[in-house]
């Protein structure tokens, strides 16, 4: 299996607080790889040093072996043309419509005409599900459901055809069928596109559902990765805590 | 004592720490307006939601500046029987001083404020982010636009103050003062040189400068929750109101052996 993103040795800190030390992680091509964690730990922010969004003060981060850290302006542009992010409250520009968040990246990156783009827009709302409807492509995201805002938010993301797509919290704020409804959306897709799909997410059974592996986040780095069914069966107190829903920290209450 | 003084270094090298980063993120911003494309569109944009938006506030603002500097000049002036002399006075202080400060200092500060709130809540709902992870430079897509804008606005502004300025107080001298109003006129215009206009838009343009990039530096500098804008946006009213100042400073000084 190719390795698509390698953090080795990574170091991260915000000021005095310490969000990775010594942090190594490998994620291979075509799998769906989640990573579980405590609320604050820094989950959100390995999506974001892969995309190269913040830097690092030690360590590597590898995109197909080549540093994101010391990627210049138009290899990052180059970077995020292949690796595409659906952000946790979906991030939908509130000044466009949803037809002109689609096809924000396709402006930035192709020189499709408006007609291609159109049609490449349709594909993809049809793909996430919120299908052709006129009404719904000249909406400003405030006239939208959370839901629907997820679906726009994921349309986006992929109408550029990324080989890899980050999810920060895909199903956060959520009511449950439509949790269902974005965890489907992720299997297919990456079933569909042939995506590398890297999941940050609270929400268990979707992890154990979409994943091919999980990672659990502790004390700064990645000790424990395995299938789901090995997380699931973990023999090690603080995942199965976390994966039942109880603070490895209260344990002696 | 120490401590003391450890404040006074902490604030003094914020405040060098906070000038260099936003000299920085300036020179990025001119740095990317150079670059294809050149987004012309999204500046003239910019200039329409800045510029033209500003106006209710600008009409007022010359007005009511003209009138009330012609009415203190008068009245000094008339206890000396030197009330004709109301255009001359007025001229000078208003086009090289008053109307490009309080410009900046009202309609400036209301667009750095507007830029900072928009900015802040694109910041906190993680739009810029998501800008950068699109494959856009958003220095080149929010930054460049508003620096743009709001350094071509301002002085156009200033013209448009200028002139209300003028009309504001001609009606003053004409009715509280039996000044004449052509007569006010001819003696405001006669009272200025090519270098008081010049000096005066120079102040505009350095001012739309500065409310330019402190409303968008601000705005990208603000931390996480919706708190952070309020107090993002408090800040900028505070940062573009000294800065103007000082830059008023700086500029009369350079001006006035000149002019």
């Amino acid at each position: 299996m190719t390795v698509v993103f390698e953090l080795k040795n990574l170091n991260k800190r915000f000021g005095d607080n310490v969000i990775y030390e010594d942090m190594n992680l490998e994620i291979e091509e075509g799998e769906t790889f989640t990573i579980i964690g405590g609320s604050g730990m820094g989950k959100s922010v390995c999506l974001k040093l892969m995309i190269g969004l913040l830097p690092y003060e030690g360590g590597h981060v590898l995109f197909k072996g080549k540093e994101v850290g010391d990627m210049n302006r138009d290899e990052l542009r180059e970077l995020r043309r292949h690796v595409s992010m659906v952000f946790q409250a979906g991030a939908l520009f509130d000044s466009m419509s949803v037809l002109e968040n689609v096809t924000y990246a396709l402006r930035e990156h192709t020189k499709m005409s408006d007609p291609e783009m159109l049609e490449r827009a349709k594909e993809c709302l049809d793909m996430v599900g919120l299908g052709y409807d006129p009404d719904i492509i000249n909406r400003m995201p405030a006239g939208l459901s959370g839901g629907m805002r997820k679906r726009v938010a994921l349309a986006r993301s992929i109408a550029i055809k990324p080989e890899v797509i980050l999810y920060d919290e895909p199903t956060t704020g959520l009511d449950p069928a439509n949790i269902n409804r974005i965890g489907k959306m992720i299997m297919k897709l990456q079933k569909e596109l042939k995506v590398t799909s890297i999941v940050v997410t609270h929400d268990m059974p979707i992890a154990f559902e979409c994943s091919d592996r999980i990672a659990m986040l502790s004390n700064k780095k990645f000790p424990y990765i395995g299938t789901p069914k090995e997380i699931q069966h973990s023999e090690v107190e603080e995942v199965r805590d976390f994966v039942q829903g109880r603070y490895y920290e209260d344990k002696d209450d | 004592m120490l401590s003391w003084l450890e404040s006074i270094g902490k604030a003094i090298r914020d405040g060098v720490e906070w000038a260099g980063a936003m000299a920085t993120m300036f020179l990025q911003a001119v740095g990317s307006g150079f670059r294809r494309p050149l987004g012309i569109y999204d500046i003239f944009y910019q200039i329409v939601a800045l510029g033209v938006r500003s106006l209710p506030l600008a009409t007022l603002m010359g007005v009511f500046v003209g009138m009330a500097l012609t009415w203190q000049f008068g009245e000094a002036l008339m206890s000396f029987g030197a009330k004709n002399a109301v255009g001359s006075a007025a001229a000078l202080a208003l086009v090289r001083e008053l109307v490009p400060t309080i410009m900046a200092l009202t309609v400036g500060a209301k667009i750095a404020t507007g830029m900072t709130a928009e900015l802040g809540s694109m910041k906190v709902s993680e739009q810029i982010d998501a800008i950068a992870s699109l494959g856009a430079d958003p220095v080149k897509k929010l930054i460049w636009p508003r620096l743009a804008a709001a350094t071509v606005a301002l002085p156009l502004l200033c013209v448009y103050g200028n002139v209300l300025a003028l009309g504001g107080g001609a009606v003053i001298a004409d009715k509280v003062f039996d000044v004449p109003a052509g007569y006010f006129y001819e003696t405001y215009v006669d009272e200025l040189y090519p270098m008081d206009y010049i000096s005066g838009l120079v102040k505009a343009t350095t001012f739309g400068m500065l409310v330019g990039i402190i409303g968008c530096f601000q705005g990208f500098q603000t931390k996480f929750g919706t708190e952070a804008v309020g107090i993002a946006t408090t800040n900028t009213v505070v940062a573009t109101s000294v800065s103007i100042l000082v830059a008023d400073f700086i500029l009369t000084m350079i001006f006035l052996p000149v002019g």
